[in-house]
Formats: C-alpha cells, sequence, structure tokens
C-alpha cells in the first residue's frame, strides 16, 4: 500500500465519511439561525426553496470534498518509539507523542461509525486536562484498531510468558435487568426534570397557551386535579427519561482487566471503550445512592490522574452491584483498593455538630415559610414546616452515624454522607497532601476536620473527615505521612507518581 | 500533633494585606453606599435603617484593614522540612497542611505589582492535585525557599 520510505498509514476510508459529515454538521449549525431567520422573513416561495437546496447541494459537494482530501493528508502510525499523527489539509500539522507518554488507547464508536464498522480511536496522554483528547483517528477498522492498540500498549508491557496473550479476562457484565435497576434508582430524576422544563418550554412556543388551557379547562375544572393527575405523570416521565439516559450510557457495561490495565465497554448506539491504567487510579469510590442502599446496591468509580476524558460518565467502573460483592469485584480489578475494615466511627460529642448541621437547612425553610405564610397571606399556615425540622434532624444525626475512618494497609478508608453513602479508599502513596482543620467551636469540642487530597483529571480531589476527635486527626496526618514506617510492603519507598 | 512550624512570613505581609484589603473593600463601599442612596431616597426608610449596609461595610473594613492582617500574621508559619512542607494559617479556621516533597511537582515564585513595592514574593508549589502557597516573604528569602523545595523534591525523587 504504501512505499518503503513512509511507514505511516492511512485511515480507513469510511474517514472521509465521517469527516465530511462532521464538516456539514458544523456547517449547518452555524448557518441554522440565520437560515431559520432567513425563511421566516421571506416566506416560502420556489426562490427560496430553491436558493436553499442549492446550498444544500453545494454544501455536500464541498463537504464530501473536503472529507476526502482531509482522508489523504491523514497518516498515522508509531514510529521510533512514538505515536505519529499526521494532518491537515491547508496548515499541514504533525504530532509526535512519545509511547511512554500515552495514557490510554480509547475507541468510541457512534452510529455512523458502527454503520461502516470502524472506530473512533483516542489516543490520550497523562497531561491532557479535560475536553478534546490528544490525537484522535476518526475510522479504523477493527484490525487496525488492535494492532495500533497492540503496538502503543505492548511496548508498555514487559514480555511475559504466554499468559499474556491469553487477552482480557472479563470480570464482570452489566445484565439488562441490572442495567434497568441502575436506571431506575439513578437518582438523575432531577437532571430529567429540568431537560423537561426545557422541552416543555421549546414546546410552548409551537403550542398556543389557549390551546393548553383549553385541555386543562375541560380536562378538569378543579386546580387540584390537574396539579394531581400532571405530577405524577411528569416524575414519571422523567423517570423514565432518567432510565433512558442510563440505558444508552450503560447498555452492555463490561469491566475486563489485561495485566496492568482495566478495559471498560459501554454504550447502546455509541459504542465506547475504555483504558484504564490501573497505576493511575489514585481512588476508588463505593457510592451508595439513597434509592440504592435500601436494596444493599453500590456503584464503583475511579479517581484517575490526568485521564484526558470529561469526568463524569468515564470514572465509572461498574455502575451496579450489590453492596457484598464489591470487595469480590476489587480484589480481582484493582487489588490494591479491596479492603473492608471496620471503621472507627465519630466522638459522641460530634452528634450535635451533625444535627445542628442538619438542622440548619431545615430550620431557614421553616422560617422562610413562616415568614411569606405571615406577610404574604396573613395567616399561620406556614408553622407545620417546623415539623421539618426534626427531619432534617434525623439527616444529621444519620450523616453522623455513616462518617468514620479507617487505616489498615497503608490505605485510608474514609466514609461520609451528603445524601449517597460514599466509601473512598486511596493508598497512601497517592496522598498528595493531608490537612487539619479546627474552628474555634471544634477547639472547644476537641474536634478537628481532616481532609486529604489525590490528583483526579486536571485537578484533585478532596476526602475529609468532618469532627473527628483532634487526637485522632493528628495521629492521622503523621501516620499517613511518609516518614512513618511502612506497615506493609505494598508501599514501593521512592517511588514518585507523578503522571508523566 | 508536633510542634507549630518554626518560619513566620515577612512582617511588611501586614501592610500589605491591609493595603490589598483596603482596596478590595472599595467596590464594596461603593455598593453598599448605592444601595444606602436608594433606600433613603427611593425607599425612604428611617435614616437609621438607611445607613445600615454602609454602616456594616465600614465594621467589616475596619475589621479586614486593621484587625484580620494582625491575627493572620500570627498565626501564619511554615517550616520546609527534609521530607514535607509544613503550613499553618487562618484566623478562625485554623489549618494546619502538610505536602510531602516527593508529591510536590514544580515550584515558582510570584511577585505581584504591590508585593513588588514592598519586596515581597509568594512561593507556589503544585502536587497533581492543584497548588499551595507560601505568601509573602521577603523575595530573597522567597527565592532561597523555592530553590530549596526544588533541590529536596530532586534529593526526594533520586531516593
Amino acid at each position: 500500500m504504501n512505499s518503503e520510505a513512509d511507514p505511516l498509514s492511512r485511515l480507513h476510508p469510511a474517514a472521509m465519511v465521517i469527516n465530511a459529515l462532521k464538516s456539514i454538521r458544523r456547517l449547518v449549525s452555524a448557518s441554522a439561525l440565520p437560515g431559520i431567520v432567513v425563511l421566516f422573513s421571506q416566506g416560502l416561495s420556489p426562490l427560496t426553496i430553491a436558493l436553499v437546496l442549492l446550498g444544500a447541494v453545494v454544501l455536500v459537494v464541498l463537504a464530501a470534498v473536503w472529507g476526502f482530501l482531509s482522508w489523504r493528508a491523514t497518516t498515522y502510525g508509531v514510529v521510533g518509539g512514538a505515536f505519529r499523527l499526521r494532518q491537515g489539509v491547508l496548515q499541514k500539522n504533525e504530532r509526535t507523542i512519545p509511547l511512554e507518554h500515552v495514557q490510554s488507547v480509547d475507541t468510541v464508536q457512534g452510529i455512523v461509525q458502527r454503520i461502516f464498522g470502524v472506530y473512533e480511536v483516542r489516543v490520550e496522554t497523562a497531561g491532557g486536562g479535560s475536553g478534546e483528547p490528544d490525537a484522535s483517528l476518526p475510522a479504523l477498522g477493527r484490525g487496525a484498531t488492535e494492532a495500533l492498540r497492540r503496538e502503543i500498549e505492548g511496548s508498555r508491557r514487559e514480555p511475559v510468558g504466554t499468559e499474556e496473550e491469553a487477552g482480557p479476562e472479563i470480570l464482570r457484565r452489566l445484565s439488562v435487568r441490572d442495567l434497568l435497576i441502575a436506571g431506575a434508582t439513578s437518582g438523575q430524576i432531577g437532571i430529567a426534570l429540568s431537560l423537561l422544563a426545557v422541552g416543555s418550554q421549546v414546546f410552548d412556543e409551537f403550542l398556543s397557551e389557549a390551546f393548553f388551557r383549553d385541555l386543562v379547562e375541560r380536562l378538569a375544572p378543579n386546580a387540584l386535579v390537574v396539579v394531581l393527575i400532571l405530577v405524577p405523570v411528569v416524575a414519571l416521565f422523567a423517570w423514565l427519561l432518567a432510565i433512558a439516559g442510563t440505558v444508552l450510557a450503560h447498555f452492555g457495561f463490561t469491566l475486563s482487566r489485561d495485566g496492568d490495565f482495566l478495559y471498560i465497554k459501554r454504550g447502546l448506539l455509541e459504542r465506547r471503550e475504555a483504558t484504564i491504567p490501573l497505576g493511575r487510579i489514585q481512588a476508588v469510590r463505593i457510592s451508595e445512592g439513597v434509592l440504592r442502599q435500601p436494596f444493599g446496591l453500590a456503584s464503583l468509580r475511579v479517581e484517575s490522574a490526568g485521564y484526558g476524558e470529561d469526568a463524569g460518565v468515564s470514572a465509572v467502573m461498574f455502575p451496579l452491584l450489590p453492596r457484598d460483592e464489591v470487595q469480590m469485584l476489587l480484589r480481582e480489578a484493582a487489588p490494591e483498593f479491596a479492603v473492608d475494615p471496620p471503621l472507627v466511627p465519630l466522638p459522641r460529642r460530634a452528634l450535635r455538630r451533625y444535627v445542628f448541621r442538619g438542622c440548619v437547612p431545615g430550620l431557614i425553610l421553616a422560617a422562610a415559610a413562616i415568614l411569606v405564610s405571615y406577610l404574604v397571606f396573613d395567616a399561620a399556615f406556614g408553622l407545620p414546616a417546623l415539623l421539618l425540622v426534626p427531619l432534617f434532624a434525623l439527616y444529621g444525626w444519620q450523616r453522623f452515624r455513616d462518617a468514620g475512618w479507617a487505616l489498615e494497609d497503608d490505605r485510608l478508608v474514609v466514609r461520609s454522607r451528603s445524601l449517597a453513602r460514599v466509601t473512598v479508599v486511596a493508598p497512601r502513596r497517592r496522598l498528595q497532601s493531608r490537612s487539619v482543620f479546627q474552628s474555634p467551636f471544634q477547639r472547644r469540642l476537641r474536634l478537628a476536620t481532616f481532609g486529604t487530597e489525590v490528583a483526579s483529571g486536571a485537578g484533585g480531589s478532596a476526602l475529609e473527615v468532618t469532627d473527628l476527635g483532634s487526637d485522632d486527626a493528628g495521629r492521622l496526618v503523621e501516620m499517613l505521612s511518609a516518614r512513618t514506617p511502612f506497615r506493609t510492603g505494598s508501599e514501593e519507598p521512592g517511588r514518585r507518581d507523578h503522571p508523566a | 500533633m508536633r510542634d507549630e512550624p518554626s518560619e513566620r512570613l515577612d512582617p511588611r505581609a501586614k501592610v500589605v494585606w491591609r493595603i490589598s484589603g483596603a482596596l478590595n473593600m472599595l467596590p464594596l463601599l461603593a455598593g453598599a453606599g448605592f444601595g444606602s442612596f436608594v433606600l433613603l431616597r427611593w425607599v425612604e426608610t428611617s435614616l437609621f435603617i438607611g445607613i445600615l449596609p454602609v454602616l456594616g461595610v465600614l465594621v467589616l473594613a475596619v475589621f479586614s484593614v486593621f484587625v484580620a492582617p494582625g491575627l493572620r500574621w500570627r498565626r501564619w508559619r511554615y517550616e520546609i522540612r527534609p521530607d514535607e512542607v509544613d503550613l499553618q494559617r487562618g484566623v478562625w479556621w485554623v489549618s494546619r497542611t502538610l505536602v510531602p516533597l516527593a508529591r510536590i511537582q514544580h515550584v515558582d515564585t510570584r511577585q505581584g505589582p504591590l508585593q513588588r513595592r514592598y519586596g515581597l514574593s509568594t512561593v507556589v508549589f503544585h502536587t497533581a492535585a492543584g497548588p499551595n502557597q507560601i505568601p509573602e516573604l521577603s523575595t530573597p528569602i522567597a527565592a532561597e525557599a523555592r530553590d530549596r523545595i526544588a533541590a529536596l523534591t530532586r534529593e526526594q525523587d533520586e531516593l
């Protein structure tokens, strides 16, 4: 195919179509607004229709030419210990990434890519912040993808026996049943609701207000009935939307491991394959959502250093599994994080601070309700809002009960609750800094807040234990110091884990 | 927990903090003045309620210009140990932070216009989780601290 002089290879020809579609999408989205304005101001005369059609044809032709040119201009390959990507039609651009800087080779398969049976390959480096991947190849065939992955990742791995050739071992797969449960308990109803609100505004633009009023008046003369019907319907719809979102993102979620790498495959329409090098995982979060905890369910997330993708979904290690199987999965997937020690609870004297903090929003809410009911309606029906306060106190008490910490085999385990109960496991050598905070109120009760940070994405992520005994906080800071002798062999002395 | 860190910031820090505190208060004061004006002129509240915003900001300004810098300076301490940088700070919430040198990726010194006027600099050192700083050291001491942190970091690296 290529001459000897050029060891770089071309993308799959499907890249032409994908590039063309991409530029069409860009141009259309840029011209959509002015286009609509023109359409509305001119009306649908034959002339405008002809113009629009002509514009569309020109657009498609230009995009096709551009797609071909950019396909011809793009070559990639691994040469001399570095990944090279050459691209650019007018302005030539060559990017070289030394293989040891490559963090992972991820693939995404959008709908268009699925039609052609190709993959978008993203080569991510450790330094790359969130947002754009460091190098992206829009279309490679299955074989080429595997070859590139082997070439890049193989170079970083010591060639050990035949065992390595066995390929990734599947650790856990998300069943369809679990997927639906995950969606139903995801607690993303809030997000779905706000989406609905936006959607209904758009909807309002098209359907006149009079139509709605008519509908409502005919359906139910009583406003209360309307509310009683409308609220559950909207809530149900939002709930279904949340389930659909989870299904789209996590369908066929598969976690597998091959040596020092974890592989995650997921997605219904857009198939994604991500790699997480075990050495980059800074902390594991076991999160038991409010809706999931009663059923003994949890989800697993990882904090990974300098991982180039948007933090949200990419950090999910496994979306839903029974709480008592978490340790089993961690032992196989990331043994460094598989600890479940009994936690040291907070001292009794911290309880009143937790209850107080829990009550504050309740008190504010109640005060607002009472004030409004007096000022606006001149009545005392805001008073029952005070009944909310014990509920918030209960929440504070629950937070107190859930909080705790432990130090086991050089790993720090911290648990807290905001809504979900979250347990974080981080090895000592991943902690970036350690702090003790104390306010005068805490000092009076001999309490303090312990905080530490692990690297996460481009920045850091904090782990905190609020209101533990101040002696314990000081002890924790000292015990986590590099000077304290290692309690197990798990920490390699002198090893420095800077993302590079 | 171990003893307080040994080193203090440069005493001129208090002057810089007073000036910057006063400068920060100006927009707030302007806002409060406008608020009072609105209350008195258009809402026509009593004089006492009308001047409350300005009074409030003035109290805040007195605190942040005359009281806080002294307290802050007295609390701020640091120490660069062979294995860790130890920081203590905070007027109300006292915090004590230890940053292992082995985690530090790079160090810089910084100098704002006000700091330049008083010959002060800030040492900023970055870990993978973000920056930490020792503010308001006299410029030669800041340079020394920066070089010391860099050297110790390298040493930790080679261990």
